[in-house]
């Protein structure tokens, strides 16, 4: 056998044999490769790349309520002007805003103190934390309908409650009134998802090293220590895409406005999802309302960097 | 006639090359080990050689066909992987039956070859289980019962021990030498442990970045390793390595430490060698076995100072600082010696070796 | 031997954990929030119209009846006929879209999880970008698509939007689960004599078959529900799903209140059930991903 035993002997050859690869010669050689993601890749052009690119197209256009689209007139920027400048615009931005926020944070919240007072091992937990899950997993159009029922302004529990604890004179109207329909729907929204976070944190609190927590407790720190220096910095990555992934399904719910309230009274429970369904599809205005999702789209590009960010946490590491 | 041949392999991950230039042969029925530290491209030149990952250049040759284009299935060798890999969904009978099914062999035939490796390997009565309701131990023979199932042109092993507790790893290394005695059959092992390599090996490839080092016999690779990085590696305690200069004085040639000045006459034939290095600096090396330890200065003997003392029973390992490098040295256990005391270290002119300070390899005498 | 004495040493209590009382006390009241307003309209589900509307209310039902249940549930009458046959549509809907799902994630999840082409981070990208626009945004343009293609008023409109946009979270998550299995399987099959289709087959699917039924309870929780799209495309009474059709037939004059809630509850048992009995599967899709270990 003659092949040289003594590699080190004569240089490293590097670079020899590979030519300087290009893109294009990298797809080519893994073409196969694309074949898995091909019929993914055609349904989601078809449903999501044709519609972005054909909401962008009719925001620069007036379009005829008949919804003949050959009819459209191309009216440039106009319709975003006529966005920026309605003041049902702001109304709607603010209580988007607080409906957002206000349903983030609350039922995150709630999640935290649901995950850890079910952190401990007990008798019925895991019966509990199915009971909690219901109203995640249920119809967002069957939560509507329940709560509309408990807020009914004359047979609502929840009126009739209040006025034989005597909190009240008389059954509130929650749903007709514009101080306190936004609050309603809040609280709606939030009984619907708190679990979703309490169970994103359940999972985070099991990621937590008990050797930890015993360390900190030999070391004499007590509950609320404990929390806040050991538990709590471990779910730091959890909390951030729980609250990411609340904020983004908050700022896209439809379904409870819609059909607890239709936005009413007087837009005061209009959010931009819900204004901009009304646009298209009840004032036939599909020009203004494109425009209307463009904007919205750029908001979430914001979010959605972070969301991006959070979510793939990690994926690249892994080798 | 070599079973496997690699000759000029390539694989590179962008400007990363993690086998570079490789070429070497395997013997029918020869145990080749392929050793070196973690990262250095061991696993990848198996997956070359199974056909898992493609190429970059290069030409393999398994029995008498090039195989560079031939799928896993079609290259006749078969693989015991680090984490075993065995499928957890499947009984240990269906995971040893599972190659023999892919060649489509008849169902009395299989259980027949299956029942005959389970008894080979003593796990007869693990069959109907699962994978992981097995000890790491009884994991690796059914892994190994999935080679040996088959009768490949070779059987491929990347660290198939090193998931193992320090004795299973002991006695399970003899027994894998035995069957490979019993098969007479063509192994190439991949192990980031030179002991074992060492021990089991009737050739080792020593790997290093991507670029194999010295492909030779063990006792050749420990008695004449080609390089600094070689005779480090191999053996344990590791060589010990000083760099010094080369003075000469008319026919006389010896080392002089740069730092502390002191000179060592060498022999005719390692002055000879001397003489070849580059630019007057070489490293000397000598196994810890081969050194003399004196308490008073000696001739031929260079001045030191004691580090750390460790007795193992038998012998008594120390470390002694000379010339600013580490100096292993094994000892008597009745010598008595204390930390930071002066002794002088005497090297054997025979059995020292002398690597170029520049390249790092071996001198030839010219 | 000595003795090991603790007798004559003071005692010391074990203080009372307030956090642990607290946590209890603020379990109880997310019970009630959480199961009032469920029980509420099972309770009301089973009155009458007239027990209904009373004020103060009936707290537990003078003369339970499931007169409402059994108008719901039987063909013969015009309310049971559409109810079971929206109930029918929204489960032919939903199953196909899980099927239809899972064919098409499985293989772009694997890809995403074992090869590493170019534009694959980017591909992987618009994926998970997708799940942040919502419904509303692609509703305009996709009306006039299915009117185009002619696929107002059929399910296959339905099927084809719920089947997009549930790809992206059904790729992503049984890419996690793709992710966690060892590489060398694969491998150790291909040397066993399998094809690569052949190890995907016969050692991945059987293995990620957890990724696979925790994905498909998605998409199909995700398709029973779902709302807008239904109610857009879909203006034929005999097309319409359950969150669609439900309102029709309660709300035409006055609102029937424990007709619609015993709709409501029949519409929900599916996906309760689904959960309750698949929960583990649920949770651990619902928590994949976000919680690396
Ligand atoms: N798929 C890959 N992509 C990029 N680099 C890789 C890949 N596989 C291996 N490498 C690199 O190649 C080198 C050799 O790896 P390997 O053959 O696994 O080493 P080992 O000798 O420990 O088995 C390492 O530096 C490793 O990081
Ligand atoms: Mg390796």
């Amino acid at each position: 056998m003659s092949i040289a035993t003594q590699q080190a002997a004569s240089p490293p050859a590097t670079g020899t044999v590979q030519k300087r690869s290009g893109f294009l010669s990298r797809i080519v050689a893994h073409r196969t490769d694309y074949l898995y993601v091909l019929p993914a890749l055609i349904v989601m052009l078809v449903v999501i790349a044709y519609p972005i690119y054909y909401t962008i197209e009719l925001s620069f256009f007036r379009t005829p309520p008949n919804l003949q689209m050959r009819d459209k007139v191309w009216t440039g920027i106009d319709n975003y002007v006529r966005v920026l400048s309605s003041p049902v615009f702001h109304e709607v931005t603010i209580q988007t805003i607080i409906w957002t926020l206000a349903s983030t944070v609350i039922s995150f919240l709630l999640g935290l103190g649901a995950a850890l007072s079910l952190h401990r091992e007990f008798v019925g937990r895991g019966l509990m934390r199915a009971l909690l899950l219901i109203p995640y997993v249920i119809s967002a159009v069957a939560a509507s309908y329940v709560w509309k029922w408990l807020y009914h302004s004359d047979f609502g529990v929840i009126g009739a409650i209040s006025v034989q604890l005597g909190i009240t004179a008389e059954p509130i109207n929650f749903l007709d009134n514009r101080q306190t329909v936004l609050a309603s729907l809040i609280v709606v929204n939030i009984w619907k998802e708190f679990s979703f976070a309490m169970v994103m944190l359940m999972a985070g609190l099991q990621t937590v090293p008990d050797q930890l927590l015993r360390a900190a407790q030999v070391d004499g720190a007590n509950t609320w220590n404990r929390f806040w220096h050991v538990t709590f910095p471990h779910l730091k990555g959890v909390s951030m895409v729980t609250v990411l992934l609340l904020m983004v399904a908050n700022f896209n719910s439809f379904i409870i406005p819609f059909v607890m309230t239709g936005g009413g009274p007087a837009d005061a429970s209009h959010i931009w999802i819900t204004h901009i369904y009304q646009l298209a599809f009840g004032r036939q205005q599909w020009g203004v309302a494109s425009a209307y999702a463009v904007i919205l789209f750029i908001v979430m590009m914001f979010l959605g960097y972070f969301y991006v960010k959070a979510l793939t946490r990690g994926d690249e590491a892994r080798a | 006639m070599a079973e496997v041949v690699l000759k000029d392999v390539m694989k590179n991950y962008g400007s990363l090359y993690a086998v570079n230039n490789v070429s070497f042969a395997v013997e029918h029925g020869e145990f080749v080990a392929l050793v070196g530290p973690s990262g250095c491209g061991k696993t990848t030149t198996l997956n070359l050689i199974a056909g898992l990952i493609p190429m970059s250049g290069g030409d393999i040759v398994i029995g008498d066909r090039v195989v560079n284009d031939l799928d896993p299935k079609d290259r006749d060798i078969a693989m015991v992987f680090q984490n075993y890999a065995l499928y957890p969904n499947k009984s240990v009978f269906k995971n040893l039956a599972f190659p023999l099914q892919m060649r489509k062999l008849p169902k009395a035939e299989i259980e027949a070859k299956v029942m005959a490796a389970a008894k080979v390997l003593d796990i007869s009565h693990l069959l109907e289980r699962r994978p992981r309701e097995l000890s790491g131990g009884q994991q690796q023979r059914v892994a190994l019962g999935r080679a040996l199932v088959r009768d490949p042109a070779a059987f491929l092993m990347d660290e198939p021990l090193s998931n193992l507790d320090a004795k299973l790893r002991v006695a399970m290394r003899s027994e894998l030498k035995r069957f490979h005695h019993n098969l007479n059959a063509t192994v190439i092992y991949v192990t980031h442990d030179q002991l074992e390599a060492v021990t089991m090996a009737d050739k080792m490839a020593v790997m290093h970045g991507g670029v194999l080092q010295q492909y030779d016999t063990p006792a050749n690779v420990f008695g004449n390793p080609v390089n600094t990085f070689v005779a480090s590696f191999v053996g344990s305690p590791a060589m010990s390595l000083i760099p010094l200069d080369v003075v000469s004085k008319g026919t006389e040639v010896a080392l002089r430490s740069p730092e502390e000045g002191w000179e060592l006459p060498l022999s005719p034939m390692n002055a000879r060698k001397a003489s070849a290095s580059s630019n007057g600096k070489l490293v000397l090396g000598a196994r810890h076995s081969t050194l003399k330890l004196h308490k008073s200065a000696a001739a031929g003997a260079a001045p030191g100072k004691v580090y750390t003392v460790e007795p193992t029973g038998d012998v008594t390992f120390a470390q002694i600082f000379v010339n600013g490098a580490v100096v292993n040295i094994s000892l008597d256990p009745t010598v008595a010696i204390e930390p930071d005391e002066a002794v002088w270290i005497e090297f054997d002119q025979d059995r020292m070796h002398l690597f170029d300070g520049e390249t790092t390899m071996a001198l030839k005498a010219a | 031997m000595a003795a090991i004495e603790t007798a004559q040493r003071p005692v010391v209590r074990k203080p009372i954990d307030w956090w642990r009382w607290a946590g209890r006390v603020f379990l109880t009241f997310l019970m009630l929030f959480t199961v009032l307003p469920m029980a509420w309209m099972i309770l009301t589900s089973v009155k009458s119209q007239f027990a209904a509307m009373q004020y103060p209310p009936q707290w537990w039902p003078s003369e339970p009846t499931l007169n409402n249940y059994f108008k719901l549930l039987d063909p013969t009458n015009r309310i049971g006929r559409e109810f079971l046959r929206y109930f029918w549509n929204s489960f032919y809907v939903s199953l196909l879209t899980t099927i239809l799902g899972v064919v098409v994630a499985v293989p772009a999840a694997y890809a995403f999880s074992r090869f590493r082409f170019p534009g694959r981070t980017f591909l992987f990208f618009s994926v998970l970008v997708r799940n942040m626009f919502p419904a509303v945004v692609f509703l305009m343009p996709l009306f006039l698509l299915m009117r185009w293609m002619g696929l107002v008023n059929t399910h296959g409109s339905l099927i084809l939007t719920y089947l997009t946009f549930g790809l992206p979270l059904s790729i992503w998550l049984l890419k996690g689960f793709y992710d966690n299995i060892p590489i060398q399987l694969e491998q150790a099959a291909r040397i066993d004599g399998a094809t690569r289709f052949q190890a995907f087959i016969l050692i991945v699917m059987p293995l990620s078959s957890p990724g696979i039924i925790a994905t498909s309870i998605f998409s199909f929780i995700g398709a029973w529900n779902e709302y807008v799209y239904a109610y857009t495309f879909l203006s034929r009474d005999d097309q319409m799903t359950l969150p669609v059709g439900i309102q029709r037939f309660f709300t035409e004059f006055a609102t029937d209140w424990p007709g619609l809630m015993s709709a409501t509850f029949l519409m929900s048992v599916p996906v309760v059930v689904l959960f309750l009995v698949l929960q583990k599967y649920f949770v651990r899709a619902l928590t994949e991903g976000a919680v690396k270990h």
